[in-house]
């Protein structure tokens, strides 16, 4: 199937699927839910700040951090990178394999552990 | 040729993309899963070394109270405002210490051994200083994370001004494209002057990815692979932006019919964007 056959042909055209050239239709979802997430991440950068200075660093408020960046991880894949208006199958291709990065995690910080009881 | 006579029943029975995004954009992805595995070893490899080592906070408390004589001691337990009265004392350029604060107060931590090769520096204790000009002069004040929070805020903000971009080129309108695409090169520019300005403080300190005159030297090596791989991101980002933006004052999306590929470039901003957000949380919150 090269790009030609279909030159004259709609580029959006599914039933003419030519992946050398088709895209989809594009829909703008507007600005509003755009600054409504800037506003949010804002803030939650501003949670961090305010923590940072009002408690002593302790396990807790390392959580607190991490779930305050999971979160703004969040509003960025789904609402800065559209991943909330793709579809199901190609979010979860993407996602799922991340859970591997927990298991890391875990192993690299009881390895982590491990070195330091040789100091 | 036969394509047209496939069924077509079910996303994966061929004949259209099964996932309906362009081979282009889906390839960013794909790239993109690719560079943050890559972003997490980085990362999760900081988080073991670090974690092997005991912080400044355990440092202060094992510091003999004879060396920590001038600060306070209560019941034989030295605590974590040590530090902050050695920050009074040391850290403020005063009228006696000049230009040489820094010197000066890493030469006194380094004395009474909060600083030291088996102690992992606190990020309060290393990065705590703000560039100041004319009447505003932070020179030689103990401000941490500020500078970092309004790195954080650029770059944010540079993300925001992409998806405009990006929500600009769904309705083909190739002026606001321009526009949008501008300020987030803007913000690009002002997070590289910013990283260039956080890595000279370092530097200056005595820094270098083998020496680390506030800790392990470990700390520094990371310090300049971590944050330099992000920054060369955001170098690459700030390329590809500009590509873009002079293809679009082209006409080039206006004659393709779509504006996709500010998309595409827009996917990788984004993730440098949420890259910086790790890189904060774990380089200078923790």
């Amino acid at each position: 199937m090269s790009a030609t056959t279909h030159s004259n042909s709609n580029i959006h055209d599914e039933e003419n699927y030519d992946p050398t050239v088709w895209v989809p239709e594009q829909h703008s979802h507007g600005t509003k839910d755009i600054w409504m997430k800037f506003w949010i991440l804002l803030g939650l950068t501003i949670i961090d700040v305010v923590f940072y200075f009002a408690m002593d660093p302790s396990m807790a408020r390392n959580v607190l951090f991490i779930v305050l960046g999971v979160v703004k991880a969040i509003y960025i894949v789904g609402t800065f990178m559209h991943m909330k208006h793709e579809k199901l199958s190609l979010a979860s291709m993407i996602i799922v394999p991340m859970v591997f990065i927990l298991f890391f995690v875990y192993w690299m910080l009881y390895e982590g552990n491990f070195w330091g009881s040789f100091n | 040729m036969a394509t047209h006579a496939i069924s077509k029943s079910s996303p994966w029975s061929g004949g259209k993309s099964p996932f309906k995004v362009s081979y282009g954009k889906l390839m960013m992805w794909v790239f993109l899963l690719s560079d943050a595995f890559t972003f997490s070893s980085l990362l999760i490899g900081y988080g073991a070394l670090r974690y092997s080592f005991p912080s400044t906070e355990e440092a202060i408390t094992e510091i003999s109270a004879e060396k920590l004589s001038d600060v306070p001691v209560t019941d034989g337990v030295v605590h974590f405002d040590v530090t902050e009265n050695l920050i009074e004392r040391y850290a403020p350029a005063g009228e006696h210490h000049g230009d040489h604060h820094t010197d000066y107060f890493i030469e006194k931590m380094q004395e009474t051994g909060i600083f030291s090769e088996t102690h992992w520096p606190s990020p309060d204790l290393v990065f705590n200083h703000f560039p100041g000009f004319g009447i505003f002069d932070f020179h030689g004040m103990h401000l941490p994370l500020f500078f970092v929070s309004l790195m954080t805020l650029i770059l944010i903000f540079s993300s925001v001004t992409m998806v405009l971009a990006v929500e600009a080129g769904q309705r083909k309108s190739k002026s606001e494209v321009s526009k949008w695409m501008l300020w987030t090169i803007l913000g690009g520019f002002a997070f590289l002057s910013c990283q260039a300005w956080e890595w000279t403080q370092f530097i200056q300190a005595g820094a270098t990815p083998w020496v680390n005159p506030y800790g392990p030297a470990t700390f520094a090596a990371l310090f300049f692979l971590v944050t330099g791989f992000h920054g060369f991101h955001v170098f690459s980002g700030v390329v590809l932006n500009v590509i873009i933006y002079i293809n679009n004052l082209k006409g080039t999306y206006d004659d393709r019919g779509h504006y996709e590929m500010v998309e595409k470039v827009g996917l990788y901003w984004h993730f440098v964007d949420l890259v910086w957000v790790f890189v904060f949380t774990f380089f200078y919150l923790i």
